[in-house]
C-alpha cells in the first residue's frame, strides 16, 4: 500500500494555482522532505494530505489516496466518513503552530489524554530525555500559562508520540531555539527515522535542520511543481551595504532591568520572574542579535522596551528619558508623555499572521494602521513589498489567504514603511526560506544604510547569526541565568 | 454546493423552530386538524398559550442575556481586575442549581403575583423568569465570549496593534466584530436559547407538580402542560396530550442544536 499517491492532483487558491497536475507518491516507511520558497504552497500541500484545507477557500482537481483510501476523487474532497477512515488508518499531522492543537480550556494533562491516549509515559520520558522538561510540572497548567517555547516542545512531543504509520510534519523548527533544535534532530533520527516503521513526510525551509536528518529523498515545490532533488542546495550570503552612522553614543540603555509576570497556578495567581539584572546598551546602526533558549525572556525584553508589560523594574533610558517612568505599566493606552516614543518604535512579532486586521484586506488594514500613527503611505509599502519579494497584488489579499512566510515578509515591509527609529524584530525570518531570507535581510540592511536605526533581532537561527547579525548576545548569560543567580 | 447546503440548513432550522411562530396564529385555525376532544377540553388553547409564552421568554432572554454577556465579556477583557470580580460572582451563581436560582428570584415577588390582576401578574412573572434565566445562562455565556476574546487579544493581536498606537479598547472593539467572534456570539445565543428552553420547561414542570397550576404563577409553560397531563400515558388516558408538547419541544431543541453545530463547522 502506497501511503500517499497523487494522480494529476492540483490545488487552487482562488485564481492562484499552488500545485499543478501533480503525480507524486511516497514509498512506505520512507523519509521524505519537501522544500521550497516561502509561499510556494508547501504547508498547503501537507494540509491537503491531512484533509484540513477548507473547501470554501481552496479548490482541487484530480485525485489523491492516503493510506490506500480515496481522499480526493475527480477534484472533490471526499466526505467526513472517508476522512475518518483515513484518520483511523494511522495519519498523524503535526502543524507548524503546534500550540494551536491544544484546547485552551483543558489542562496540558487533559490535552495529552485527549490527543495521545495511553502514551503519557512515553511522552514524559521523551520530554525529559530530549527537551529537559519535567511534564509533571506543567500537567496542571492551562496552555495560556505556559511560554511559547515550552508549549512548542510539549505539543511537538505529544503529537509525534501518537500512534500512527504516516507522520506529516509541517515546519517543526519555527519556534525551537538552536540548542533544542539539536536535541530535536537527535529525537527524530533516533525515535522516528531510525526504526523505519513509519512513513515520514516533512515540509521545511530550514536547510541546516534538513541536512542533519537521515532522510531518504528530498523534493522541491516551486511554481506549482514538485521536482526531486539530486542533492540538497548550498547556501550563500549577500553583500551588506554599510549602515548609516547616527549620532554617536548610547541610543538606548537598559539599566538593571527585571521583568515579572503573573502566572495562574492551583493556589491562584503567582508572580514569576522572566529575567532580572539586565544591563545592556544598544547603539544605532548596529544589528544586535539576542539568542537563547525558548522561555528565557528574550520576547519579554522586547515587550518591556515597547512598554507593553506590567512588572518592569529598573531603567530603560532613551535620549535621557526613562521609559519605565514615562509608562510604568500596560493599561491599554499610552500616556501623552510616552506617545512620541511609541511612534518611533516598531515591532515585527513572532507570529505575523496577527499583525493585520483579520477581516480586512492588507491594504485596508494598512490604511488604519498608518492612520493610527504608525506612518507611511501605501506607495511606500508597495515599494518595500517588492524588496522583500512580494508584489502589489498581495495588498488586496486577506491575512488568512497568505502563507506564514508571506505574512512575515508583509509585516517586515510594513515595519520598514513606518520608518522607525527603533526596530525590534522577534524571530523575523522564521517561516522564510533561505533564498528569500537573504532578500529580506538585504532590504533591512538597505534601510539601515539610509536611517541610523536601533535594530534588535531576537533569533534562534545560526543562519541569521552568520549572515545578518553584527553583534550577538546570549540572553541567559546577560541576565546571569547560567551563573545560578 | 456549499451555499446550497447552507440554505437548506437555514430552511431546516426555520422549519424546526416554526412551532414557536405558529403558536401566534389563532388556535381556531387548527381546530379542524386535531381531534375534537383537544379543542373541547381547552387543551389546544392552553398549548398555544404556553408556546406563545415560551417564544416571548426565549426572545426576551436571548436579547437581555446576550446584551449583558457581550458587555460583561468585553469589560472583563478590557479590565482584568473587573473581569476577576465578575468571574468570582458568576462562579458563585453557577454553583447554585438553576431551578433554585429561578425559585429564589420568584420569592420577593410572590406576594405581588398573588395580589395583582392576571395581566400585571403575567408581565411581572415573565420579567422575573427572564431575569432568572439570564442569571443562570450568564456565567457560561460571559465565559464563552471573554475566553476567545482574551485569547485573540493577549496571545495574538495585542503586541502588534498596541505597538501601532491603537488603544486596547479599540482593538477589542475591532476583534469583537471579526467573523470568528460573530460565530462565537451565534453559538452563545444558541446556547442561551437551549438552556432557557430547558429551564422554562423544567421549572414549569416542577411548579405544576408542586402547586398544581400551569407553570409559575401566571406564567404558562409547555413543561407545566406536560406535567399536568403526565397521567395521559397511563391506561384510559390520551397519550397525545403528553406527547404533542413533548415532541414540539424536542423539535425546537433540535433547531437550536443544529445552530450550535452549524457555527462550529464555520469555525473549522
Amino acid at each position: 500500500m502506497t501511503p500517499i499517491s497523487l494522480h494529476n492532483f492540483s490545488i487552487h487558491l482562488g485564481r492562484r494555482t499552488l500545485l499543478r497536475n501533480c503525480d507524486f507518491s511516497v514509498e512506505p516507511e520512507s523519509a521524505t522532505v519537501i522544500m521550497g520558497p516561502t509561499g510556494a504552497g508547501k504547508s498547503v500541500f501537507l494540509k491537503s494530505i491531512a484533509g484540513i484545507l477548507s473547501t470554501q477557500i481552496f479548490t482541487f482537481d484530480g485525485g489523491m489516496k492516503v493510506n490506500g483510501f480515496d481522499a480526493y476523487a475527480g477534484g472533490r474532497k471526499l466526505d467526513f466518513d472517508a476522512w475518518s477512515q483515513i484518520a483511523q488508518s494511522g495519519l498523524v499531522f503535526v502543524p507548524a503552530e503546534t500550540a494551536q492543537v491544544m484546547n485552551p480550556s483543558l489542562t496540558l494533562d487533559q490535552n495529552l489524554a485527549l490527543l495521545a491516549p495511553g502514551r503519557k509515559t512515553v511522552i514524559e520520558q521523551r520530554l525529559g530525555e530530549y527537551f529537559s522538561l519535567d511534564f509533571s510540572a506543567f500537567a496542571r497548567l492551562y496552555p495560556d500559562e505556559v511560554s511559547g517555547g515550552e508549549m512548542q516542545r510539549i505539543t511537538l512531543m505529544i503529537l509525534l508520540s501518537r500512534s500512527g504509520n504516516l507522520i506529516l510534519l509541517d515546519e517543526p523548527t519555527v519556534n525551537l531555539d538552536r540548542n533544542l533544535r539539536k536535541h530535536f534532530v537527535e529525537f527524530l533520527n533516533r525515535e522516528i527515522l531510525s526504526s523505519k516503521d513509519k512513513t515520514f513526510l516533512m515540509v521545511s525551509h530550514d536547510l541546516d535542520f534538513i541536512k542533519k536528518l537521515t532522510l531518504d529523498q528530498a523534493f522541491m515545490l516551486k511554481d506549482g511543481n514538485i521536482e526531486r532533488l539530486a542533492s540538497l542546495p548550498e547556501m550563500e550570503g549577500y553583500e551588506k551595504p554599510e549602515a548609516k552612522k547616527g549620532a554617536s553614543g548610547t541610543a538606548i540603555e537598559l539599566q538593571d532591568v527585571s521583568q515579572t509576570y503573573f502566572k495562574r497556578g492551583i493556589f491562584g495567581e503567582r508572580t514569576f520572574t522572566a529575567f532580572k539584572g539586565l544591563n545592556l546598551v544598544f547603539e544605532r546602526s548596529t544589528i544586535y542579535g539576542i539568542t537563547g533558549p525558548s522561555g528565557c525572556g528574550k520576547s519579554s525584553m522586547i515587550k518591556a522596551i515597547l512598554r507593553l508589560m506590567d512588572g518592569t523594574k529598573g531603567r530603560i533610558v532613551m535620549e535621557g528619558s526613562d521609559l519605565v517612568v514615562l509608562k510604568p505599566g500596560e493599561t491599554g493606552r499610552d500616556p501623552a508623555a510616552f506617545k512620541p516614543f511609541r511612534r518611533r518604535m516598531t515591532v515585527v512579532q513572532q507570529d505575523s499572521r496577527f499583525s493585520f486586521f483579520p477581516d480586512l484586506s492588507i491594504r485596508d488594514s494598512f490604511r488604519q494602521i498608518a492612520a493610527a500613527g504608525s506612518g507611511g503611505t501605501i506607495e511606500e509599502l508597495a515599494a518595500n513589498l517588492e524588496k522583500v519579494g512580494l508584489t502589489v497584488s498581495h495588498l488586496d489579499a486577506y491575512p488568512q489567504s497568505l502563507s506564514s512566510g508571506e505574512m512575515k515578509r508583509m509585516d517586515i515591509a510594513r515595519a520598514l514603511t513606518a520608518k522607525p527609529d527603533i526596530l525590534l524584530l522577534d524571530e523575523p525570518f522564521a517561516h522564510i526560506d533561505f533564498e528569500t531570507r537573504l532578500h529580506v535581510m538585504e532590504a533591512i540592511s538597505e534601510y539601515l544604510a539610509v536611517h541610523a536605526t536601533i535594530l534588535i533581532v531576537v533569533t534562534h537561527e545560526d543562519f541569521d547569526l552568520r549572515y545578518f547579525v553584527e553583534k550577538s548576545y546570549d540572553f541567559p548569560e546577560l541576565v546571569g541565568q547560567f551563573a545560578g543567580e | 454546493m456549499k451555499k446550497l447546503s447552507n440554505i437548506l440548513r437555514i430552511v431546516f432550522i426555520i422549519v424546526l423552530a416554526l412551532p414557536l411562530a405558529l403558536a401566534w396564529l389563532p388556535s381556531e385555525v387548527f381546530e379542524g386538524l386535531v381531534p375534537a376532544s383537544l379543542t373541547e377540553s381547552g387543551y389546544l388553547k392552553s398549548l398555544f398559550l404556553s408556546f406563545r409564552e415560551l417564544s416571548i421568554t426565549l426572545a426576551a432572554t436571548m436579547v437581555f442575556a446576550m446584551l449583558l454577556s457581550v458587555v460583561l465579556g468585553y469589560v472583563s477583557v478590557l479590565s482584568m481586575r473587573t473581569g476577576r470580580g465578575f468571574a468570582n460572582i458568576l462562579n458563585a451563581i453557577e454553583s447554585i442549581p438553576s431551578i433554585l436560582v429561578a425559585l429564589f428570584c420568584y420569592a420577593p415577588v410572590s406576594g405581588y403575583l398573588a395580589r395583582h390582576s392576571s395581566s400585571a401578574s403575567t408581565t411581572m412573572s415573565l420579567i422575573v423568569f427572564v431575569l432568572a434565566a439570564t442569571v443562570t445562562t450568564l456565567p457560561e455565556a460571559v465565559r464563552s465570549i471573554s475566553i476567545p476574546l482574551s485569547d485573540l487579544y493577549n496571545r495574538k493581536y495585542s503586541l502588534s496593534f498596541r505597538s501601532y498606537g491603537f488603544t486596547k479598547q479599540r482593538i477589542l472593539a475591532v476583534l469583537m466584530n471579526t467573523g470568528y467572534m460573530r460565530n462565537t456570539l451565534k453559538r452563545v445565543a444558541a446556547d442561551v436559547l437551549l438552556k432557557t428552553l430547558v429551564l422554562d420547561c423544567s421549572f414549569g414542570f416542577i411548579i405544576q407538580l408542586g402547586f398544581g397550576s400551569y407553570g409559575t404563577p401566571a406564567h404558562l409553560s409547555p413543561g407545566a402542560l406536560i406535567a399536568a397531563h403526565r397521567d395521559a400515558l397511563f391506561e384510559g388516558g390520551q397519550p397525545v396530550l403528553f406527547w404533542l408538547p413533548s415532541v414540539l419541544l424536542i423539535i425546537i431543541s433540535v433547531a437550536f442544536l443544529i445552530m450550535l453545530n452549524d457555527t462550529r463547522e464555520e469555525d473549522e
